[in-house]
């Protein structure tokens, strides 16, 4: 039998922050990386907040440099779209075929104009919004999403369907759009393989005493951060359903804890960032917070809780939370830190959902031939050795694809992945 | 210089060409100085085009090239690729943006093409002063110096250390491990942590690639990434100093605990059984948990957060070994009755919940507490607290084990002076950015890992070490040159007043004042290219390259026309 | 007969953040008032007074320096000395008999494509208002 050559090329499923941090470091020593990312565009969950903890620094001015870099090197290739879907073999030779779906649009002639977007007859629920905008078939995430090239949703484009449209090619002055291109299977050989797929968020329907889905006004974590983006469907205006500014907000911690069973690391000090969005849109806003256990490790955490609750910002230990419609707001009812029962009016409700594992996860990891917990995530082999090493040499889980954890964790894993890859060969 | 500008305008297929007036901007800037050429296109950053430009500077022997089309951001990268494929120097380009904030922000007509005029003038004016910039490349050397040889710096150590790259390991003590090697188990796999430790120490000692320095400190580091020289001063061998060079430094210090004697409400040192976790780690380790008579307690309370509103922070690791700590008693002295007094439980991360559910059950109590004194009471130590009902309480224990947090040794701002990075209220040393490079520093060639950087866990910590490992592997590779950033800022020796405002101003420690001349200088090699010492400067002599007074005055000069 | 008066304003625009934004408000199709030449630099800290000084007195109705929002500087801490030299500026202007008004500094990021067109439209009104820079009859001399 004739040995295949091993090759030091990387693989990275995934385009969010820990993988783009992980290729450009890769390609600084020279390696080739080749980046699977499952949707049309980089920067993961990081890109749609506006702000991050704990200096609300601007969330896409902090990832557009390095987005700019990843998209440009030489040394990267990325296959958006593009999905695992076998593999084989072992460290420093393993052979792995993707699915890469059309686009219809060419990359190298698109030079994003947004000029299909208007003509295009078929619209829908923006999911990137989180449903609270519309898209066409044809389209972008959102404004300055990158690579600034559209996608066509074959599942709603009418040409797909059988009908004669092609308003978007018409409209194309650069004869970007194909309807011709076809899915595309591509063959991959690498060295070592960097996982970082990233997070869910808890389903909060599956906590009815919440409301969400059935009371107005009460959104999730990543529902509110696209209301708070300036890039979002509202511009960054905060407003209820009926289009006023909330007089009052409660924020919910630690939704669907008791469901999971662990606690995610970041809601704590997101829900404390999102007083400050509150707080900066809406000044004279009364904020309540309800959480169980203050969870604000890290030298900078504390501060930065400190300066939020001497905004005024109420902070309720409860349990038992329920929430009712009444009239134009939500009532909360719920028992105190004495365990005395209470209530409270509000305009406004944000959830802090628990951080899950993608949906398929479970898929991906029969595909790596990798375990994962009790909980869904990448299994690391032993996890007080290392984190980020799994029961296969050569493949690496990092970010929020092995547990939950902040952006700065994330990225460490993935810094400390490609030093796993570079010391060893 | 024979100066033959060729000017090009692209058409953007109808986004530049349906609103601007091409022609109109073509007439009024041929006839500017030095314009050989000018025309347009319709797609200048197609490979068609690509291949026009390059045709068209060999046509025309072009000696300097501005595009105007879209946002330098865009294609900047393109066309100075194109201008070096094609034998021109890439910084003798100008891009212009007349689409994205000319053509795309308005729709009249007229007022796009008189400002696609103003701006095409502007660049070749400045152009008339753009100077060829070349690529340095710089020697460095790959070893690296690891400051502190407990878990952190071990790590490194060895995943670093090949005959290609030495590794020099300065650890203060007699002997390496750190806190690490005062565990028993680590949580939460409670795995036995003095095998784990022992065998990496062992690495370490056998691997010919790594220097170890015991009982040793660094007295001095000069220099900059890829050229650090270092002193060392062997304090056991007689103060004996040894020099050498390396290209990186990791600063992986850790921390040390909170004294609790600087909170007098917990009586530590003046009152028996009251004890520190390291004294707690330390006297499990022997395998016997005993009061100072001797005897094994029968009840033991746990104080969480001790010294945490002095400092300010949570140190994230207290809660979980707290939580270790119910399992040692239990373990050594099964019916011991435990008590947790702690104000928020902080067990993130996926396994910690279920640890610490698995750590509850029989004779195992959790209290929110606030306001905690302890006092003697016989032989036993008396616990006054204020319960989360707001009432006053007191609870009755044999053994107080007092949970301190982590703090970074005082003597460390020394080796900050020399690394030139800072330190925060809380004395951890400050990482270049929060998320995006938690184990760089403004110095660049210096690295923080573990406890050192913030409070963290093992895991954590190695996870950083590791982190460290790949920012070095990537960037100081045996036998290759650095290349540093070429529009870099340079200070002229003749203009330098020596007034030293630039030195101050510099977030990365570039500039250095040379003592014999009286005057600053810039180093390249680590110079960003922001241009704060420039605007600082009150002689005029510090100058940013491809950004300097002269080139801005001719875009300035033609914006107010 | 009263010419209309269109302003000229100079942007020093910092590479990351307002240029950026600049750009975005562009690619989003906000309509930006045209009297504002946009002059890129790496950082605001980049933005020598006496730059700011030459344009003013060179005839320049008005000029805006935008950058990054304090704590997400590039650079770490350009943006603060930025505003340091901005306020020491504005006393400046004023000595020299302009109006302080006629300087801008603003913190635009890269996402806020809609900030930048409303900051450079308002101020755009702004200058307006105040009419031509009383230096260009003198400069023209």
């Amino acid at each position: 039998m004739k040995d295949k050559d091993n090759t030091t090329d990387v693989l990275v499923i995934g385009a969010g922050i820990a993988g783009i941090q992980a290729s450009l470091m890769l390609s600084k020593s020279g390696r080739q990386i080749h980046v699977v990312e499952k949707t049309s565009y980089t920067g993961g969950s990081t890109i749609k907040f506006e702000e991050v903890f704990s200096n609300m620094e601007c969330s896409t001015c902090m990832l557009a440099p390095i987005q700019q870099e990843f998209l440009q090197d030489k040394n990267i290739h990325l296959h958006t779209l593009a999905e695992v879907e076998e593999i084989k073999g072992t460290l420093g030779n393993f052979s792995v075929e993707i699915n890469k779906k059309a686009r219809y649009v060419d990359m190298v002639n698109c030079i994003g104009c947004n000029a299909c977007f208007e003509p295009c007859p078929v619209s829908t629920k923006n999911e990137f919004e989180e449903g609270l905008s519309k898209r066409k078939a044809i389209y972008v995430p959102c404004a300055g999403a990158l690579p600034n090239v559209p996608m066509i949703d074959t599942s709603l484009c009418l040409r797909f369907k059988g009908k004669n449209c092609q308003a978007c090619q018409e409209a194309c002055m650069f004869e970007a759009i194909d309807f011709n291109q076809k899915d595309q299977k591509i063959k991959l050989d690498v060295g070592s393989i960097i996982v970082a797929t990233g997070f869910n968020i808890f389903d909060s329907t599956k906590t009815p005493q919440y409301g969400y889905g059935k009371i107005d006004d009460v959104y999730t974590a990543f529902e509110f951060e696209r209301l708070y983006a300036s890039n979002g469907p509202t511009e960054g205006k905060i407003q209820l359903k009926n289009g006023k500014s909330p007089k009052s907000a409660a924020i919910i911690h630690c939704v669907g804890r008791d469901t999971i069973g662990y606690c995610s690391s970041v809601c704590c000090l997101y829900s404390l960032k999102f007083n400050h969005y509150l707080k900066s849109k809406i000044p004279e806003i009364k904020i309540f917070e309800f959480y169980t256990d203050l969870c604000i490790p890290g030298k900078l955490h504390q501060k930065f809780y400190e300066k939020m609750r001497d905004a005024g910002t109420k902070l309720i230990r409860s349990s038992d939370i329920n929430m009712t419609k009444q009239g134009q707001g939500i009532t909360i009812s719920y028992s105190d830190e004495s365990k005395k029962k209470s209530s409270l009016l509000v305009e406004m409700v944000l959830l802090a959902p628990a951080l899950v594992p993608k949906e398929d996860a479970s898929t991906l990891a029969k595909t790596l031939g990798i375990p994962v917990d009790d909980y869904g995530f990448y299994k690391e082999e032993n996890q007080d050795i290392s984190t980020i090493m799994t029961s296969k040499p050569g493949i690496f889980i990092v970010g929020c694809s092995q547990g939950p954890k902040d952006i700065q964790h994330s990225v460490s894993q993935a810094s400390a992945a490609v030093g796993k890859i570079l010391s060893s060969s | 210089m024979d100066r033959k500008i060729g000017v090009y305008i692209c058409e953007c297929g109808p986004n530049i060409s349906e609103k601007i007036d091409i022609d109109k901007v073509i007439e009024a800037v041929s006839s500017l100085k030095d314009v050989v050429i000018v025309e347009k296109y319709k797609l200048l950053c197609s490979e068609d085009g690509k291949n026009f430009l390059k045709e068209q500077i060999k046509k025309h022997n072009i000696t300097h090239l501005v595009v105007a089309a879209c946002s330098p951001r865009e294609h900047q990268q393109t066309f100075m690729n194109v201008c070096e494929n094609a034998g021109i120097n890439p910084y003798l380009f100008q891009l212009v943006n007349i689409r994205e904030q000319c053509a795309w922000i308005t729709e009249d007509k007229e007022e796009a093409t008189k400002k696609a005029i103003k701006l095409t003038k502007a660049a070749i004016k400045r152009i008339y002063y753009h100077t060829p910039l070349e690529k340095k490349q710089i020697d460095s050397n790959p070893d690296v110096l690891v400051i502190g040889g407990g878990i952190a710096g071990i790590e490194a150590s060895l995943q670093l250390a090949k005959p290609d790259r030495k590794v020099y390991l300065v650890e203060k003590t007699s002997s390496l491990g750190g806190l690490v090697k005062n565990f028993e188990k680590t949580y939460p796999d409670m795995i036995p942590s003095a095998p784990f430790i022992q065998q990496k120490i062992e690495k370490v000692h056998k691997n010919p690639n790594i220097t170890i320095f015991t009982d040793s400190e660094v007295t001095g580091i000069l220099g900059f990434f890829g050229n650090f020289e270092v002193k060392v001063n062997q304090l056991a061998a007689e103060n004996k100093t040894t020099d050498f060079d390396v290209g990186a430094v990791i600063l992986a210090t850790g921390s040390t605990l909170f004294d609790p004697r600087k909170s007098p409400q917990y009586n530590y040192g003046t009152v028996d059984n009251v004890i520190t976790a390291l004294d707690f780690e330390q006297m499990n380790l022997t395998g016997k948990i005993v009061l100072k008579n001797g005897k094994p307690p029968k009840s033991a309370a746990i104080i969480h957060c001790v010294g945490r509103d002095k400092k300010g922070y949570c140190s994230e690791i207290c809660c979980m070994y707290s939580l270790k700590f119910i399992r040692y008693l239990k373990e050594k002295i099964p019916g011991i009755l435990v008590t947790n007094f702690y104000s928020d439980l902080c067990i993130p991360g996926k396994s910690h919940q279920k640890f610490y559910e698995q750590t509850l059950g029989k004779n195992v109590e959790f209290k929110r507490a606030e306001n905690i004194e302890i006092h003697k009471k016989g032989e036993q130590l008396d616990i006054k607290y204020r319960d989360e009902n707001g009432n006053t309480n007191k609870s009755l224990v044999d053994m107080v084990i007092l949970s301190p947090a982590l703090e970074v040794p005082s003597d460390s701002s020394t080796l900050g002076e020399f690394l030139g990075i800072s330190q925060d209220d809380g004395n951890f040393f400050i990482e270049e950015h929060e998320k995006l490079s938690p184990v760089s520093t403004s110095t660049e060639g210096v690295y923080l890992a573990g406890c050192t950087q913030g409070p963290k866990s093992i895991p954590d910590t190695i996870t950083q070490a590791e982190a460290v490992t790949g920012k070095i592997l990537s960037s100081l590779i045996p036998g290759k040159k650095i290349e540093p950033e070429v529009k870099v800022s340079y200070i002229s020796e003749s203009f330098c007043i020596g007034c030293k405002t630039c030195l101050d101003v510099c977030s990365y420690g570039c500039i250095t004042f040379n003592e014999v001349k009286k005057i600053s200088v810039v180093n390249e090699v680590i110079c960003r290219g922001c241009g704060n010492c420039v605007a600082a400067c009150p002689s005029g002599a510090a100058t940013l390259k491809h950004f300097t007074f002269r080139q801005l005055y001719q875009e300035l000069s033609e914006a107010v026309q | 007969m009263t010419e209309k008066f269109e302003p000229r304003i100079v942007g020093f625009l910092c590479n990351w953040c307002s240029y950026a934004g600049a750009d975005l408000a562009g690619s989003s199709k906000l309509k930006v008032p045209s009297s504002l030449i946009p002059i890129r630099v790496m950082c605001s800290s980049r933005v020598d007074p006496v730059l700011v000084l030459t344009a003013l007195l060179q005839g320049a109705d008005g000029v805006l320096v935008a950058g990054c929002h304090p704590g997400d500087c590039h650079y770490d801490e350009g943006n603060y000395y930025a505003r340091r030299r901005f306020a020491v500026l504005k006393k400046v202007i004023e000595s020299l008999g302009l109006e302080s008004g006629r300087l801008r500094l603003s913190w635009v990021s890269a996402s806020e494509g809609q900030r930048f067109a409303d900051v450079v439209t308002e101020f755009n009104e702004k200058i307006k208002k105040m009419g031509p820079n009383p230096m260009k009859k003198k400069s023209s001399l």
